[in-house]
């Protein structure tokens, strides 16, 4: 064992731990928001809303993120006739996919609220739209918090998968330092202890709201 | 957009072959994996609700580091750390292992999985009303007895679901395996994609495995579930009239 | 006599095959009271939903100050004239009694919050909770949370009140303290349609009675008449069988 090679190239994985922590952000914060607006499609009374949103979320629910990410990687610049940087395809695919999943947890949400209170907001002369934003979504949000911070700690893992199309994140650059300097089991452990770190201290933040609730 | 279809190439050699062992290998990579990851799983689940404090520990440990850990990871961990902590007669047979890639992916699936399958498995044991324990040992079955033939048989109508989508997830997960050379129908679809550049067919024949797969697996086990149900047991949820 | 404040006509509703509401149709005047009263699964609650627009139904119309519910555009400002209880008070648990009574007012009618809130402690004070307005519903008693519940409807200053069950959820010794917010309303003239298993009541307070079965209409008629000699023998074995458990 010679940890000296960890030491040595440390600056180069907290910028890898760094890029996975980013794009693990902007991925959340992008797809949460079209997750909301899925469910609440998926909640509609037009048939034919309903129908597209359950289609999409099925779809890429059954299917594994790396397919997904060959898809748009394979697909996008066929479509808008250019090239695009690799980091662009990540992160509409990984926004894509994660959006479904955010989707069924805030439609889960908003079902455990109940129809008596969306009729007891309606009946006090709210509109559907004012009914959710004010009365069902406030409780939805409440009881989603352990689901939802579990799910951001999916997406953190789900980064690594960006590895197979060679994107900085943490996980390639500790593949690259390893194949360069042959030392793995060193790099590799330095790795998953970093990912143990920031996943962990995840599932203590869900498991505190899974008391609160 | 200028895109040629050509779906006919799906059928012509050597993707044709290739197609089909890849589909092959995925589903007995999964099912493997998840047979294997339900007796861990189940075995972990338990202990982390044992009187044994060394036991529930060991359990949560167990769930902790395989859980916050990414199976990208873990399956690297597998390919190239675990072989250079073994004996050295070991490595020597692990190297020349034919199928070191395939192995290594069922042995890190598996571990990856047990660890979520423990977590259902507790929460089911916990939702069991505590008399069942208490009735039990009263009538005189030994606590491996009572786990074999009341509290197990319970949980597991409780967690079918869970249970299901956890084959599922493996199933999805098995595309991991490609990172680490097992032939796989992502895998393959990639390197159909990359040898004729019609990456639509290719992918789509993916795309349609793992979907067909699914709908399959939830029909089945929509069934297994309604064999296993036992009335009054569970509630099914019913939306308020 | 002045227009219906509230017509029913001839409404029929079917949920897959089950006939819930089957060719209703009744006037709610400006200033009476009507007390609905019948077994459960009659369509009573099922009607009320109908005459806010909570509940679509497949034939027939109700006019809610002359505006039909089924062809209106904009139903929450036809809402806002029908004030409604339920029977498990559906306050909003993540809000204050005071926020869940402004909400509506500000958000439906677009009053100023401190406009809304002088509204709001004048029904909460009417009510009796005033001194409740600052805690979380959670905190209250059965009792009070349906008080807070009127208050939250009465703060929008409908035309009409609808009360579904209101007391049938509440302990027995809770009861009595919401009866007696509805007795002052009714005294004030405010015009209500009760459901409600509460006969003492209904005697009380209402001067009509309407008995329904299997989605119809069976009976309706003046309070005295009713009590004194139902009509029909379905009407006769309810009330008997209501009146002697009390």
């Amino acid at each position: 064992m010679d940890w000296n090679v960890v030491s040595a190239n440390f600056p180069l994985l907290m910028r890898g731990l760094g890029t996975s922590l980013q794009l693990a952000a902007v991925v959340i914060v992008l797809s949460f928001p079209i997750g909301c607006l899925i469910a609440i499609g998926r909640l509609s009374r037009r048939r034919w809303l309903s129908a597209v949103c359950a289609g999409f979320v099925h779809t890429l629910r059954s299917n594994p993120l790396v397919l997904i990410l060959f898809w748009f990687y394979f697909s996008v610049p066929l479509i808008i006739g250019r090239s695009i940087d690799d980091g662009a395809s990540v992160i509409v695919a990984f926004v894509v996919f994660f959006a479904a999943y955010f989707g069924e947890i805030v439609r889960a949400g908003v079902q455990s609220v109940g129809t008596r209170q969306v009729q007891a907001g309606l009946s006090s002369g709210l509109s559907y739209a004012q009914t959710m934003r004010y009365i069902v979504l406030p409780q939805a949000i409440r009881s989603m918090r352990p689901a939802l911070t579990t799910q951001c700690i999916v997406v953190f893992q789900g980064t690594t998968v960006a590895y197979v199309i060679g994107y900085h994140e943490l996980m390639h650059t500790t593949s690259m330092i390893a194949e360069r300097t042959v030392r793995p089991v060193e790099l590799y452990s330095f790795a998953a202890v970093a990912y143990f770190a920031v996943c962990y201290a995840g599932s203590l933040l869900s498991r505190h709201f899974e008391k609160q609730a | 957009m200028r895109y040629e279809f050509r779906w006919g190439m799906l059928l012509e050699q050597p993707y044709f072959t290739w197609i089909v062992d890849a589909i092959a290998t995925t589903l007995h990579l999964a099912l493997l994996s998840w047979i294997l990851a339900l007796a861990i799983g189940i075995a972990v689940g338990v202990m982390r609700n044992t009187p044994s404090r060394a036991l529930r520990f060991a359990g949560a440990l167990y769930v902790e580091i395989f859980r916050n850990v990414p199976l990208l990871l873990q399956l690297f961990l597998w390919l190239y750390v675990f072989p250079e902590l073994l004996p050295k007669h070991w490595q020597l047979y692990w190297n020349r292992l034919d199928d070191a890639p395939y192995w290594t992916a069922v042995i890190g699936l598996s571990l990856f999985t047990a660890a979520r399958i423990a977590e259902q498995i507790r929460s089911a044991i916990l939702a069991i009303p505590p008399g069942q324990f208490k009735a039990a040992l009263s009538t005189g079955l030994t606590p491996f007895q009572m786990y074999r033939y009341v509290i197990v048989p319970y949980a597991v109508r409780i967690i079918i679901p869970a249970i299901t989508s956890e084959f599922l997830t493996i199933f999805k997960n098995t595309a991991l395996a490609l990172t680490i050379g097992v032939a796989e129908i992502s895998s393959v679809a990639r390197k159909i994609e990359a040898w004729s550049f019609k990456g639509i067919e290719a992918y789509t024949v993916a795309s349609a495995t793992y979907v067909c797969t699914t709908i399959a697996v939830i029909v089945l086990m929509g069934w297994v579930e309604k064999r296993a149900y036992i009335p009054g047991l569970i509630k099914r949820e019913k939306s308020d009239a | 006599m002045t227009q219906p404040i509230v017509a029913i006509r001839n409404v029929c509703l079917d949920y897959g095959g089950f006939r819930a509401l089957d060719g209703v149709s009744l006037d709610v005047n400006v200033g009476s009271r009507i007390v609905i009263c019948g077994p459960s699964g009659s369509g009573k609650s099922t009607l009320l939903r109908c005459v806010n627009g909570l509940e679509p139904f497949q034939s027939g119309e109700v006019f809610v100050d002359g505006v039909g519910v089924r062809t209106c555009k904009d139903l929450p400002k036809l809402r806002l004239g029908v004030g409604m209880v339920f029977q498990h008070f559906e306050l909003y648990p993540h809000l204050s009694v005071l926020d869940n009574v402004t909400l509506a007012p500000m958000k439906a009618k677009g009053l100023s919050r401190r406009e809304a809130e002088e509204k709001a402690r004048h029904y909460l004070d009417r009510v009796g909770i005033l001194d409740q307005a600052d805690k979380f519903p959670a905190r209250l008693s059965g009792g009070q949370q349906q008080r807070a519940a009127i208050a939250r409807a009465l703060t929008l200053e409908p035309k009409v009140m609808m009360f579904d069950e209101p007391t049938s959820a509440l302990d027995p010794e809770m009861i009595g303290e919401v009866l007696k917010v509805m007795r002052d309303l009714a005294r004030d003239g405010m015009t209500m349609l009760v459901v409600t298993h509460e006969m003492g009541f209904a005697r009380e307070v209402a001067d009509e009675i309407v008995f329904m079965d299997k989605g119809r209409i069976v009976e309706h008629s003046g309070v005295s008449a009713f009590f004194a000699a139902p009509k029909t023998a379905r009407a006769r074995e309810f009330l008997d069988r209501i009146l002697l458990k009390i």
